[in-house]
């Protein structure tokens, strides 16, 4: 890693745990730790551009020279540099760095150590320019892999190992086998193993028995449905249009995409320009296409006087901080309103990147072949023929209509259907030919006159032969396009200068097909350039935190100066290198993470290690995770074999308490599904972004406003009622216990033993059968309970209390 | 270690029992795992594990027991409602002098890039009230009445000027997602004095929830146990609340018991703690079954108590949010927060400062009114401080919509603090001749928060959590005691 010190590279030890690290023999070196530390604390506000108090502090020189009130750093006297008395905040001077956060206290300790040494520097120091030099906008070079004393580690086990060896630890032994199937299976495909899928892997005593297993895994087709769900996160993926009134929207093919592209390993590069810029690939496909949705998960507001290029400009400013976030893991969107604080983008670059994606229209894709297009159109061509007859029949419509027209009541006109309602809110000489007639059925319908409503009803019976497609929502790239300029403060009314699009001057440069006209997928592809330092960085990060809990970057969304420095530099340049020289796979480095020791540690604390790292950031063991709120239903209806394990199609609606829709501004319907498509897995429920399915934001499922790059995990009482309460839940167990009794075999034991089985995927100790044991003598004790429910409310009562285990819901 | 505790026969005890019996091994697991099981700190932090909801002891001996903060969803114009501005009324219509605005920033700047940004005198009456003379407009007829209960704050500042940001500043501290809010600290320092209740319960009502939802009231990065509980207005309190119709009460509480004892041995044999939370999140449920129901259930309230509030069974409202959260606090819930919408009076449809305010002020005038009045008659007032605000306040100027608004404005809005140790009568803080800013007295919403901590016995520099390698605090590296204010 460049320009940072083992010591900022550690900020989550406190120095007393660590005393070797800070008071190290060895003099402080200017250049590895103060320098970083000055450029990120003070140079914002000391830099060469407008200095606070005339006083530098991008060059020790400029630091001991000082400002109008002095030098700030006296050599050799700590105690008397302003700069020391300025960060513990003591004396006359405010304490620094104004406003912000304090240096910590080891900090404080580095820069006191090294004026006391003498404040030394290299003679030909260069002036720190703002975060120009920030690890993370250096690309990664790919380190050489530490060499351990046991030959054939996993490149991935050399560095963490090696890292804790030095820390003085070592490694937690393997987790037991049950243990590992269940987690790597969770992890690969959100899908509990089955009985018989663990009692193989225990008994298969091959040296490859775990990559068969891993490979039979990742070739799953439930591989996408487990791994969509993060990047549908990222994207911000909901089947409504949100703010107020949340009406439903179908962009369930792009989910469906998503899925697709995961389970056939679609190069990361790849994946990423064609979400971005599909439409503009040459002869792009249909799924090309469909691919674009990408940036169609941004709300769209339909409340009535509203101006609709503000919510545009809104949607173009959540896809440049969307798209920044994601892909590069930066804050670009601070820059909407001012140049970026601490990262070196100005409000000018910002503007720039927003060029690149301002220059779309937003349809509406049809699904269908050409066949079922003709059949449409024949359709289509006998309704405008019986119009035609109609109008030649009945000239008096047109008067009668606009009279009609004239008294409709507002509200009336905006609970129609979206192309009616356009058709209103147009001048009579604007309205399409097909509005026309569409406002004529309406007119027709509301005569209540005998004789037009024959009419409607011989032109409903045709609508009714219309055949009608799926769709989704696409964006495609404007032939002239949109010039853009800086909005002042970020206000869409007040333009300021105009930009041409570009990229920010401290990535690499852009190389455009056509110079002079840099365009969308010109941008796509830079995002993808092996030299954009962040692109493949940020992408392992976060599949590093699916599998540890945490990434080697902890601010997943920020990799700028304000971001958590990496905690293993080195294995996250060597993972993102890796997956370039991979041809960008998801799946080999899914498959590398799932392979290394590390990954395989057992998960149970260390008191040793817990106590001087309590984030398990040292990775000395794994770490227990509890599911995400679409696994814990899936995981459920697995068990009890109630899953409907098909693949994508429109979203669905499960059961869901009474209620709920009350809560949005527009009460929206939920007709329950009935049939499979009532257990089908959680990322298929349809999503209200103004009333979400509650079982899923009970347990931390994104609100689907602006991206997520990670879910909080809370545990709280209304998880508890939930898992306890909640009638989903309660016809699982129903289904388990009914399992046990016809698959479980005759006595108790076997029974529990099958139960504890198929929920945890383990043999239950034998503390654990007693617990059990003992609860299903006391529920056949119970008095209330009548003799012909006994059995089925005692299996019942095991099934439920197995699925409100913890143990359940977490990954261990 | 705790395997002589595992051979206890469960299910003949009650669970309160169990616990008592069999249960102190989770409490001893937890401390040995801590980095110093002799700190202070460690042992609130692993209670948090054992007891989320305990009453461990604040820094100094406390004036209020719990809060009640009255959120004004959208930030409501002080300027309508308790400041008045003769001045402001002479110049209406006139361009506000640029030494007020040069350098400032506000929302919605596009309808001031039109045309230069005129002032905008109210056109609401005001009287002075009570013997401490306090200005209230004729929007609060009722809340006019009990001036001499309350400390109004005329000059409260705060640093962001968009509703979510400026909302989590206001309960945060910070305007960044993922800090603490200020019930989460709260319950965190003190616990709750309520084995059946959350320690900190959210309500809502008016036409919308709260921009920014749930992190208004999320825990961050305080254990999990500290987060807000929202209780819903209409049908059941707490979505599935109820058992299934087909589990009894008692087969309910023995899968509650199974469940816990499986994942005690389950935290014994993988160490884990955030079992331990998990137990306790069980446990509090099934408290929350029996306590939740009987919480809203209005019948033990006279007629008379429904009418102070203007209480129509059935019927969600501000009224019976206030009424519910003195029930709360009788209960010993230690945080209550109420989130009333919309103060958003920008002037569009629906947010004119002419009917719609007229519409919100009178859905709280009666009930925050009552609420005092029945505290004090419960002699519950001395123990619970209310607080009533919003996110920020509003501008002097006027903004041309639809309809007659104004602007969100962070340089001052106007709050009020009532009970628990809490100065009675006074106004403090003077703003200038528009109302624009603080002259005298400025209070920043870090120093409201300092006070609201200070009056539950905590010290706020004091109140801190390590996360990330800082100690963490709910007023950030600022905040100060309003001690004027104090009684």
């Amino acid at each position: 890693m460049v320009g940072i010190s083992l010591v900022l590279a550690l900020p989550f030890f406190a120095p007393a745990a660590f005393p070797e690290v800070v008071q190290a023999t060895q003099k402080v070196n200017y250049t590895k730790e103060i320098k970083p530390l000055l450029a990120q604390k003070c140079v914002s506000c000391h830099g060469e551009e407008r200095p606070r108090g005339g006083l530098r502090l991008d060059t020790a020189a400029n630091g001991l020279k000082g400002g109008k009130s002095g030098s700030a750093i006296v050599a050799k006297k700590a105690a008397d540099s302003p700069l020391i008395i300025a960060i513990h905040g003591e004396g006359s001077i405010a304490r620094m760095p104004l406003k912000r956060p304090p240096l910590k206290p080891e900090e404080i300790a580095l820069l006191t150590r090294w004026i006391e040494e003498g404040a030394l520097a290299p003679r030909d120091e260069v002036p720190t320019r703002l975060n120009q030099t920030h690890w993370a906008f250096l690309p990664p070079v790919r380190p050489p892999v530490p060499s351990l004393p046991t030959k054939g580690v996993h490149p991935i086990d050399a560095f963490i190992v090696d890292r804790l060896h030095k820390e003085g630890f070592s490694p937690s032994p393997g987790a037991d086998k049950a243990t590992l199937i269940r987690r790597v299976k969770l992890d690969l495909v959100g899908l509990p193993p089955t009985p018989a899928e663990v009692a193989n892997f225990l008994e298969d005593n091959q040296p490859d028995a775990y990559e068969r297993l891993v490979n039979g895994f990742l070739a799953s087709p439930h591989f996408g449905e487990r791994w969509a769900r993060p990047w549908l996160d990222a994207a911000r993926y909901a089947d409504s249009n949100g703010y107020s009134i949340d009406a439903p929207r179908s962009i369930w093919s792009y989910r469906d995409w998503v899925i697709k592209s995961l389970n056939r390993d679609q190069p990361y590069d790849q994946f990423l320009v064609e979400q971005l810029a599909g439409d503009m690939l040459a002869n792009a496909t249909m799924d090309q296409k469909v691919a674009t949705g990408f940036h169609r998960n941004t709300q769209i507001n339909q409340e009535g006087g509203i101006d609709q290029e503000q919510f545009r400009i809104d949607s173009v400013y959540d896809r440049v901080a969307t798209t920044s976030t994601v892909v590069l893991g930066l804050t670009i969107g601070c820059a909407q309103c001012h140049d970026h604080k601490y990262d070196p983008v100005s409000q000018r670059e910002y503007f720039r990147l927003f060029a690149f994606l301002n220059n779309v229209d937003e349809p509406t894709l049809e699904f269908a072949s050409d066949k079922d297009f003709a059949a449409r159109e024949k359709v289509r061509d006998e309704i405008i023929d019986y119009h035609k007859k109609l109008n030649a029949k009945h000239p008096e419509i047109v008067t009668q209509m606009k009279d009609w027209e004239s008294i409709l009541s507002p509200v009336f006109k905006v609970d129609q259907p979206p192309e009616i309602k356009d058709s209103f809110d147009r001048a009579v000489d604007k309205r399409t030919e097909n509005q026309i007639r569409l406002l004529t059925e309406l007119f027709l319908k509301d005569s209540k006159d005998p004789n037009y409503i024959a009419h409607l009803k011989a032109l409903n019976a045709k609508r009714k032969r219309e055949p009608k497609f799926d769709t989704t929502l696409v964006v495609t790239e404007r032939e002239k396009p949109r010039t853009t300029y800086i909005h002042i403060n970020g206000d869409f009314t007040r333009k300021g200068e105009e930009v041409s699009p570009g990229v920010p001057a401290v990535l690499p440069r852009l190389t455009a097909r056509n110079p002079m006209k840099p365009d969308r997928l010109d941008f796509a592809k830079w995002l993808v350039d092996p030299a954009n330092p962040l692109t493949a960085r940020v992408a392992v990060n976060r599949l590093w935190q699916s599998y540890f809990g945490r990434g080697l970057v902890e601010t997943e969304n920020d990799f700028g100066t304000q971001g958590t420095p990496p905690s293993h530099p080195e294995l996250l340049d060597w993972l993102a290198t890796e997956l370039v020289a991979k041809q960008w796979s998801l799946k080999a480095l899914h498959r590398e993470i799932v392979l290394s020791s590390t990954y395989k540690q057992a998960s149970q604390t260390r008191d040793d290690l817990d106590r001087v790292d309590s984030g398990n950031r040292l990775l000395g063991r794994q770490s227990r995770i509890r599911l995400e709120a679409e696994l814990i239903r899936d995981n459920a209806l697995a068990v009890s074999g109630l899953l409907t394990p098909t693949i994508g199609g429109p979203s669905v609606f499960p059961h869901q308490p009474p209620g709920v829709m009350e809560l949005g501004q527009m009460k929206r319907p939920w007709k329950v599904s009935t049939g499979p498509d009532r257990f089908r897995r959680g990322l298929y429920t349809f999503f209200w972004r103004a009333t979400p399915f509650p079982a899923m934001l009970a347990f931390d499922a994104p609100n689907s406003f602006q991206t997520c790059t990670k879910r909080n995990r809370s545990n709280t009482p209304i998880q508890a009622l939930t898992l306890l309460n909640d009638a989903s839940f309660l016809e699982c167990a129903q289904a388990l216990s009914q399992r046990a009794e016809k698959e479980g075999g005759t006595t108790d034991l076997a029974r529990i033993d099958f139960l504890f089985k198929a929920t945890l995927g383990r043999k239950a100790t034998p503390t654990e059968n007693q617990t059990l044991v003992e609860l299903l003598r006391a529920e056949r004790n119970d008095s209330q309970t009548g003799l012909t429910h006994r059995e089925k409310d005692a299996w019942l009562a095991i099934a439920r209390v197995l699925l409100n285990t913890d143990e359940f819901i977490t990954r261990e | 270690m705790n395997q002589t505790n595992l051979q206890c026969p469960l299910l003949n005890r009650t669970r309160r029992h169990f616990f008592h019996e069999c249960g102190v091994g989770i409490g001893s697991m937890a401390l040995s795992a801590l980095a110093n099981p002799n700190s202070a700190k460690a042992e609130r932090q692993s209670k948090a594990f054992t007891q989320p909801a305990a009453p461990p002891r604040g820094h100094f001996p406390a004036k209020a027991k719990s809060v009640i903060y009255l959120f004004m969803a959208g930030g409501p114009s002080q300027l309508e409602l308790f400041d008045y501005k003769p001045e402001l009324q002479k110049m209406s219509g006139k361009p506000i002098p640029d030494s007020f605005t040069a350098g400032k920033r506000f929302a919605f700047m596009d309808t001031f890039s039109k045309e230069k940004p005129k002032l905008l005198g109210t056109q609401r009456k005001f009287k002075q009230h009570g013997k401490s003379g306090a200005f209230v407009s004729e929007l609060l007829p009722e809340f006019a009445k009990i001036v001499d209960e309350v400390a109004i704050l005329k000059t409260v500042a705060t640093d962001v000027f968009n509703h979510a940001p400026a909302k989590l500043f206001a309960n945060t501290g910070s305007q960044q997602f993922g800090r603490p809010s200020m019930g989460s600290w709260v319950t965190y320092g003190l616990g709750s004095e309520s084995h059946n209740l959350p320690g900190f319960v959210v309500l809502q009502s008016g036409p919308r929830g709260p921009r920014g939802g749930a992190v208004n009231w999320g825990s961050g990065f305080l254990p999990t146990a500290y987060q807000g509980v929202p209780l819903r207005s209409a049908g059941e309190p707490i979505l599935n609340l109820a058992n299934p119709k087909t589990i009894s009460k008692a087969q309910q509480q023995r899968a509650v018991d199974a469940v816990a004892v499986l994942n005690h041995q389950r935290m014994v044999a993988t160490g884990d703690q955030e079992i331990a939370t998990r137990v306790a999140a069980y446990e509090m449920a099934f408290r929350m079954q029996t306590s939740a129901p009987d919480l809203i259930d209005f019948s033990s309230e006279s007629a008379q108590t429904l009418a102070l509030y203007g209480v129509e069974p059935g019927k969600p409202s501000f009224a019976n949010q206030c009424l519910l959260a003195r029930r709360m606090v009788e209960r010993g819930v230690r945080f209550v927060q109420l989130y009333h919408s919309e103060w958003d009076h920008h002037g569009g449809p629906g947010i004119s400062l002419n009917k719609d305010l007229e519409v919100t002020c009178r859905d709280i005038d009666r009930p925050m009114t009552a609420l005092i009045y029945d505290l004090k008659a419960r002699g519950l007032l001395d123990e619970t401080l209310v607080v009533w605000g919003g996110e920020f306040g509003r501008t002097p100027m006027g903004e041309i919509r639809e309809n007659t608004g104004r602007n969100h404005h962070i340089d001052t809005s106007t709050m009020w603090m009532a009970g628990g140790g809490i100065k009675p009568g006074i106004v403090h803080g003077k703003t200038d001749e528009f109302g624009f800013g603080p002259i005298e007295d400025r209070v920043h919403m870090h120093d409201i928060q300092a006070t609201i901590l200070n009056q539950l016995g905590l010290e706020h520099t004091r109140l801190t959590y390590r996360f990330q390698g800082r100690d963490f605090r709910l007023t950030d590296v600022e905040g100060q005691v309003i001690s004027k204010i104090l009684a």
